[in-house]
């Protein structure tokens, strides 16, 4: 759904790296996972997907090693360049007969387009994965009465600003005034990367305005309004942040964890949870119907969705928890780091049905077409 | 290759006979390889175009020419006509003829010059151009996205130098703003179509110096010297007799560039905006974007393709007529 899940040099390699300065590392880690080591029969182990870059490496250094430690089981990282084009890549391997990894991670909208496809997911064994309940019902998703993906952690799309060139907004309406903005404001180019969501919340009812093709034509078109105040259209996570960086645009949409990773850095941006709220997406683990390590993919998603797991994600990953924080020991000032309120939940189910519409409407308000 | 031309050790070799059939062989091997290289790809573009998009999952085979309508008149036609994708084609077609125009233009009288220096210095020049053509586009797109950039480039330059407030102390600064070449604080260079054919030219403007080199260093400097002798200007000279005899390797120049410059992603992507990006640009999201459209960007490649033929089969005939 979000970019994140979408261009490869968006989350994770681009942007990460650079700002933690580890470009060496996310390519010695791609070239490790490419090419996997042989596995011994008698040791336990699990293949697992994540983001390339510096998310897989957190991963690998902190919550693999977590997991091997409490379950003896090991993991083999496998590098995913976004959740798209994974579900491409795994559609072919499944046909070939093997697949790369046995656990993947799948944004959610990406993830039901798997169940909508067929036969890519593995439904999983619930009663081996007592801790989702920890977790809210929402991120737990079944088809079918089958579980077929299991949250990971989550992340906000939020409304970033320069402090030091403008005055922080209260309201995502604010980005319509021309006087404050006008050809300043950097915006996801894609359909889905879920401006759209921002929109309905803010001018509109909501996901459920975008439940019928007017309501998307009426967002669509309040959104076009907007299009004096941008400067820049971004279609990779990494064009935002060099706009930022570089004072070509001095605020629009961006991801609250590296807005707070640049802001640590010294750069000027800030991320605010405006009264509409910021829009929180999510990535799942799906299993492969083509792995044979059910059990070992049940105990690493239980261990996932422990509460200790998921603080350790938000402390070392930057990801917000997808269990309240009480059930943490994160502190007020962490998990303010990593989430806020309100959220905003993203009409999944409208950009599914109506893909090519959404998509097509969207593109020609931006083309003026 | 007639059998004088043949070194003397041949006379050893297996009759003409065998050498036939080896080479028949050779020739069968050669146009099957093609086949699978060329054809094979080609043929699976043309048959997955057909495909029919699923709502909310990916595709599925079909024969449906539905995506091919959709290129002309919009998803929604018959309800509702979109230009959108012919804006987009437009575009390409635009950027690509602008972007190799200028980088011919502008190569030919640095490698004009250039042929007319001695043989060490044309030779660092030639390994220097050879040597950037490695540079990939993403790299060539981050610099001029630096030398665009508010806080380092050109807006910066415009900022330190004063330029900026004398153009609003005498208001062609809200002129600018009109063009979209300013925000309210500074210039903005970025997003724009002179920064995307900037951009471009500057990616081929090494191909374009490496086409015309062989042309421009063959010229027979009698035919200069006959005309200058006759007392004609030197502006005259290239104008009636450089150019009319160059007419067909500058041609070839363009047409070469200009196919190239068809499919540049990176330099549209970041620096056009999207109301002035390519084909390429709505491909490459068909396909690889969240909609798993491949269908669609199929059907939009082979317009693509059969367009860029047509421009070459035109420019082709521009240039036989000249002939």
């Amino acid at each position: 759904m979000s970019q994140r899940s979408r261009i490869p040099t968006n989350r994770t390699v681009s942007r990460r790296t650079l700002l933690r300065g580890a470009a060496g590392l996310a390519g010695a880690g791609t070239a490790a996972s490419l090419y996997p080591m042989p596995l011994l029969a008698q040791e336990r182990r699990l293949a697992i997907g994540s983001y390339g870059g510096y998310f897989e490496n957190s991963f690998m250094e902190h919550v693999y090693p977590a997991f091997t430690e409490a379950t003896g089981i090991a993991v083999d990282s496998v590098t995913q360049p976004n959740s798209a084009d994974w579900l491409v890549t795994l559609q072919q391997a499944q046909a070939a007969g093997s697949v790369p990894a046995d656990l993947s991670l799948f944004a959610r909208d990406t993830m039901i387009r798997a169940s909508r496809i067929g036969g890519l997911l593995a439904p999983l064994d619930m009663s081996a994965i007592p801790a989702a309940d920890n977790l809210d019902p929402y991120f737990v998703f079944s088809d079918g009465g089958d579980t077929l993906g299991v949250g990971a952690m989550s992340w906000f799309v939020s409304m970033v600003v320069n402090p030091d060139a403008v005055e922080v907004p209260q309201s995502w309406a604010e980005f319509w005034d021309t006087e404050r903005f006008e050809a300043s404001l950097g915006l996801s180019r894609l359909y889905n990367s879920m401006f759209l969501d921002i929109v309905a919340a803010t001018f509109f009812d909501g996901a459920e305005t975008m439940g019928s093709r007017e309501g998307i034509v009426a967002v669509v078109e309040k959104a076009g309004e907007i299009k004096p105040n941008v400067a820049l259209w971004y279609s990779a996570e990494s064009q935002m942040e060099q706009a930022m960086k570089n004072l070509d645009v001095i605020g629009g949409q961006y991801y609250h964890d590296v807005a707070q990773l640049m802001a640590a850095d010294g750069f000027p941006i800030r991320s605010i949870f405006p009264k509409e709220g910021n829009v929180q997406d999510y990535g799942s683990w799906c299993l492969s119907p083509l792995s044979e390590k059910g059990a070992e993919a049940a105990e690493f998603i239980d261990f996932s969705s422990q509460p200790e797991t998921q603080a350790l994600m938000s402390r070392m990953i930057g990801t917000a928890p997808l269990v309240p924080r009480e059930a943490t020991d994160l502190t007020q000032e962490e998990f303010d780091a990593v989430s806020g309120s309100p959220a905003i939940r993203p009409a999944y189910e409208a950009y599914l049905d109506e893909d090519t519409f959404i998509k097509e409407t969207w593109d020609k308000m931006l083309a003026g077409a | 290759m007639s059998d004088e031309s043949l070194p003397a050790p041949r006379a050893g070799a297996p009759g003409p006979g065998a050498r036939i059939g080896g080479g028949t062989l050779l020739q069968v091997g050669l146009a099957v390889l093609l086949a699978f290289l060329c054809l094979a790809p080609f043929a699976l573009i043309v048959a997955i175009s057909f495909g029919e998009k699923v709502q909310g999952a990916a595709w599925i085979w079909s024969v449906d020419p539905g995506n091919y309508a959709r290129v002309f008149v919009g998803a929604l036609w018959p309800e509702e006509f979109s230009g959108l994708y012919l804006q987009r084609l437009w575009y390409s077609v635009l950027y690509a003829t602008l972007g190799a125009v200028l980088a011919v233009a502008t190569a030919f009288p640095f490698t004009w010059f250039l042929t007319r220096t001695g043989r060490r210095a044309q030779t660092i020049w030639l390994v220097f151009l050879l040597s950037s053509v490695s540079v990939s586009e993403v790299f060539v797109v981050m610099g001029w996205d630096i030398l665009l950039s508010n806080r380092s480039g050109l807006p910066m330059v415009a900022r330190e130098t004063g330029l900026t407030d004398w153009l609003k102390a005498v208001g062609w600064f809200d002129t600018l703003r009109g063009w979209g070449l300013a925000n309210p604080r500074d210039l903005k260079f970025k997003t724009s179509a002179t920064a995307t054919v900037l951009t471009m030219t500057y990616l081929v403007w090494p191909y374009a110096v490496i086409l015309l080199y062989p042309p421009l260093s063959r010229l027979d400097p009698a035919l200069t010297e006959a005309a200058r002798t006759m007392g004609a200007r030197p502006a005259t000279v290239i104008r009636t007799v450089v150019l009319p005899v160059l007419r067909l390797p500058l041609l070839g120049a363009v047409m070469f560039l200009f196919v190239y410059l068809l499919g540049v992603y990176v330099t549209v992507s970041v620096f056009a905006a999207p109301s002035q990006q390519t084909l390429a640009v709505s491909i490459y999201d068909a396909v690889r974007g969240a909609t798993l459209d491949a269908p669609f960007g199929a059907a939009q490649s082979v317009v693509l393709l059969a367009v860029a033929a047509l421009c070459l089969w035109f420019g082709q005939r521009l240039g036989g007529r000249g002939a």
